[in-house]
């Protein structure tokens, strides 16, 4: 073996967060899975057909993902205006047009599904737990409350979002998977960004667990139903079901809200 | 004459006792040249060749890999990690500490 020249590890941790929150970052990191594959998937893919019951679960399913889609777009587009630095406003900005790409992808496999007017009718079919989260996050960010919103969206939504998505690709026909793929390699951003933010201020300010506890009990029940519902849907076996909210309960207890 | 506050481990017997850390520490450290072939797309090309995915049952980590906590991403160095080493998992921002965990087995632990 012989010795690499460079070493990423080496570097220093201010130079490291100001290049992976940058737009460059983001641009550079995008275009090496998103290039070449519009909506999300291998313009020569075919579109595979699936039975009735497989179809409806998986338009009910990707209508649920749709309002998660659309309240991370609001929320983090909202939350561009009271972040507290550059790193986090730039970031955020990287992270709308990930949420705006997401929601177009999944209202385009809908329509591949036969859907009609798919944004007419996403949240009609979506699970009312998750209709309830986003209201609460849409206050929290009106209020311009920074702690909760990240909290609320890039530590508890995106991480159940990462691990239920996860899961589905499992059992997913071929070009929902590919294209959750996709969204699953910017989800990795978005929570990777929540809990290492979070995790600096509450270093800072570790008074603050205390009133995010209780957000978190408040949210932890809309949020787990929600994932926990769609899965059933899928058919996903009770036995694997545990794993979404596994994921999301690792990093709230790094982030000290288990003691 | 040896100053004892600067010289403290000339006079600590059981510090200059050979323990297999002490041994471990002082061994050169293998070196290893990263390859960008794991296919792993979700950072600029020119850091990819750091990281790879978990392939599940049947996959294992080498002397330089480490699995990230929070993203679950297998972190690759240039150099065979041991406990106290810094890494970073750039797909989700996170700066980790190196740790041998009870099983024995090294793990990385996320540092704010």
């Amino acid at each position: 073996m012989s010795i690499e020249g460079v070493e990423i590890h080496a570097r220093d941790h201010e130079g490291f967060l100001e290049e992976v929150h940058s737009f460059e970052f983001w641009f550079q990191s995008v275009v090496g899975y998103l290039a070449d594959h519009p909506y999300g998937v291998d313009p020569k893919g075919s579109i595979p057909d699936l039975s009735e019951s497989d179809r409806n679960a998986l338009i009910a399913t990707l209508s649920t993902y749709c309002v998660g889609e659309v309240a991370a777009l609001e929320g983090a587009s909202g939350m561009i205006g009271f972040a507290p630095n550059r790193h986090s406003k730039i970031f955020l900005a990287t992270q709308v047009v990930d949420e705006a790409r997401h929601l177009e992808v999944m209202l385009h496999r809908l329509s591949e599904l036969g859907v009609p007017d798919a944004e007419a009718e996403f949240e009609a079919r979506a699970n009312p737990n998750l209709l309830a989260f986003r209201d609460r996050l849409r206050e929290f960010v009106e209020a311009k409350d920074w702690e909760a919103s990240l909290f609320a969206q890039n530590v508890i939504l995106e991480s159940m979002e990462f691990a239920a998505f996860h899961l589905h690709m499992q059992t997913a026909d071929a070009r929902t998977a590919e294209m959750l793929a996709g969204v699953l390699k910017d989800e990795r951003r978005h929570m990777g960004f929540g809990e290492n933010d979070l995790g600096r201020h509450l270093e800072r300010f570790p008074q603050a667990r205390t009133r995010l506890r209780e957000i978190k009990k408040e949210l932890d029940a809309l949020v787990l139903a929600t994932f926990e519902d769609s899965q059933r849907a899928l058919g996903t076996p009770a036995s694997e079901r545990g794993g979404i909210g596994r994921l999301y309960l690792e990093s709230v207890a790094r982030l000290g809200f288990d003691k | 004459m040896i100053d004892p506050l600067l010289e403290i481990d000339e006079f600590d017997s059981a510090k200059n006792e050979d323990s297999p850390e002490k041994l471990e520490r002082r061994r050169p450290r293998t070196r290893y040249r990263l390859k960008d072939d794991t296919g792993f797309d979700e950072v600029p090309k020119k850091y990819r060749r750091f990281y790879r995915r978990w392939k599940g049952k049947g996959d294992s980590l080498a002397p330089n890999e480490v699995i990230c906590p929070v993203c679950r991403v297998v972190i690759r160095s240039t150099r065979e990690l041991r406990p106290g080493d810094r890494v970073y998992c750039m797909p989700c921002f996170s700066r980790l500490t190196v740790v041998r965990a009870e099983s024995g087995r090294l793990e990385a632990r996320v540092v704010y």
